[in-house]
């Protein structure tokens, strides 16, 4: 498949999936998982950080429609997309990205995708979470949410990829 | 120079992160500020009609219980109509007649939309101001209060739910007719509980107690159910008690809901606005 309508069927499931199903559901102690970091991270390696960027912040924006969250999704989806690349740079394998595509799970392997998936959704979501409660008080929770979900979040990336995502496409 | 053109495209990536982070942060910390947040929430466009079309989809799931609470409502209606009462005496009926007068018009709607776990829950209803909803309306279902209106567009609307931080409906207890304001505080994780502040501690107050709405924001009808009284705590160093109210309707499973439109709000209002403006500025 043409990898640019590739991503674009990606960014509208992605965002529908948020907005309409896991957005839905009542999940018991605060959890709130977030699907769309993955989006983000498996944007392709060579795009440049501008346009990784905006399109983080248009898929964050829609996500904020469904939610009645103004903004809240589409500042949390830039802040990681911003730190993207240091992030890739911290988990570089021994030869560069050379020859990847996108980073998940069949062509950077788990050993790979586990750290840097979980340390992108942890930032997402701290950062989510402390916007959106703005207050020292509440703190404990805060974390609370985080790491639960955090983990809700990384168990779901891994089954979608499981599940929908062609094995060994390593070049 | 390399060194200045590398600085620059450094610099260049930084502040379109800016820009974007700006943007969405000023939308995200002004959404108080009514007017500016419209662009943004729900009742707008292509996310209402999808949120329409998957509530399409869902609302077949819990026809069952739908049905039975729309039964248990139907026979409390019969209950008060007229002609299952035989009247004692017919001047008093008539009197009755000429005595009152219709306060409250209920608009039902759908709930197409609603969140549970953010600190501050908006639902969405599948209809808006060409059916007569305007800002700052009540919503009530037929055994509990949902929220206020916040926001409506032509064919829906946004509601802050109680399940808001600010929301401050008034509301009493039944048996000892004490006044207070209801509060939803986010880390109280549960959708089913609301607290109810502003009680004092002299006052004696039992597990198992009414809270119903009272008439003063003038957007409820006075004494509809709001909850029970689940739980009773002491507030340290201060004269109140902290009400935990279990909500006589669980929201996450709400579909049906009735909008209050006060005929005589808009009379209420400008009454006590002229009184504000004489003695309190």
């Amino acid at each position: 498949m043409n990898p640019v309508v590739k991503h674009i069927l990606r960014f509208v499931v992605f965002v529908l999936v948020q907005g309409l199903i896991l957005g839905q559901i009542p999940f018991p102690l605060g959890i709130h998982p977030m699907i769309y970091p993955l989006f983000i991270l498996l944007l392709p390696f060579e795009m440049g950080l501008i346009g990784v960027m905006v399109i983080a912040f248009l898929c964050g924006l829609s996500i904020d429609f469904f939610m009645n969250t103004f903004g809240l999704h589409a500042s949390s989806a830039v802040l990681i997309a911003y730190l993207r690349p240091e992030l890739f740079s911290l988990f570089s394998p021994r030869d560069g990205y050379e020859g990847f595509e996108e980073g998940n799970i069949y062509q950077m392997g788990w050993r790979w995708f586990i750290p840097v998936f979980g340390i992108f959704t942890l930032v997402h979501h701290l950062y989510f979470f402390i916007l959106e409660y703005l207050s020292f008080k509440e703190i404990l929770f805060v974390f609370q949410k985080t790491i639960l979900s955090a983990v809700i979040t990384l168990f779901l990336a891994i089954i979608i990829q499981v599940l929908f995502f062609k094995k060994g496409k390593k070049k | 120079m390399r060194n200045l053109i590398a600085f620059f495209r450094r610099f260049r990536i930084f502040l379109v992160f800016l820009i974007l982070q700006v943007f969405a942060l000023t939308s995200y910390f002004s959404w108080v500020q009514y007017p500016r947040t419209r662009f943004f929430n729900s009742s707008n466009g292509v996310a209402a009609t999808l949120l329409d079309a998957q509530q399409d989809f869902t609302k077949h799931f819990s026809l069952e219980e739908e049905n039975e609470r729309l039964q248990a409502e139907i026979k409390a209606l019969k209950k008060s109509q007229l002609e299952n009462y035989i009247a004692l005496s017919d001047d008093r009926i008539r009197i009755e007649d000429t005595l009152l007068e219709l306060q409250f018009d209920y608009i039902p709607a759908v709930i197409v939309n609603s969140t549970y776990t953010y600190k501050n829950n908006y639902f969405t209803l599948n209809k808006g101001a060409a059916s007569g909803i305007r800002r700052d309306m009540g919503v009530i279902s037929s055994n509990g209060v949902v929220g206020i209106i916040y926001d409506v567009s032509k064919h829906y609307a946004v509601v802050k739910s109680v399940l808001t931080e600010n929301i401050n409906i008034p509301a009493e207890i039944v048996n000892v007719h004490a006044g207070g304001l209801l509060k939803w505080e986010g880390t109280e994780k549960d959708p089913r509980t609301i607290t109810l502040t502003g009680i004092s501690n002299d006052i004696p107050v039992e597990l198992g107690w009414e809270v119903v709405t009272n008439s003063q924001s003038g957007l409820f009808p006075k004494n509809h159910l709001v909850g029970r009284v689940a739980a009773i705590e002491e507030i340290e160093g201060k004269p109140e008690w902290k009400i935990t109210v279990k909500l006589g309707n669980d929201l996450r499973r709400l579909q049906s809901v009735f909008v209050v439109e006060n005929i005589m709000k808009l009379e209420k209002d400008s009454l006590e606005s002229v009184f504000k403006e004489e003695f309190i500025d």
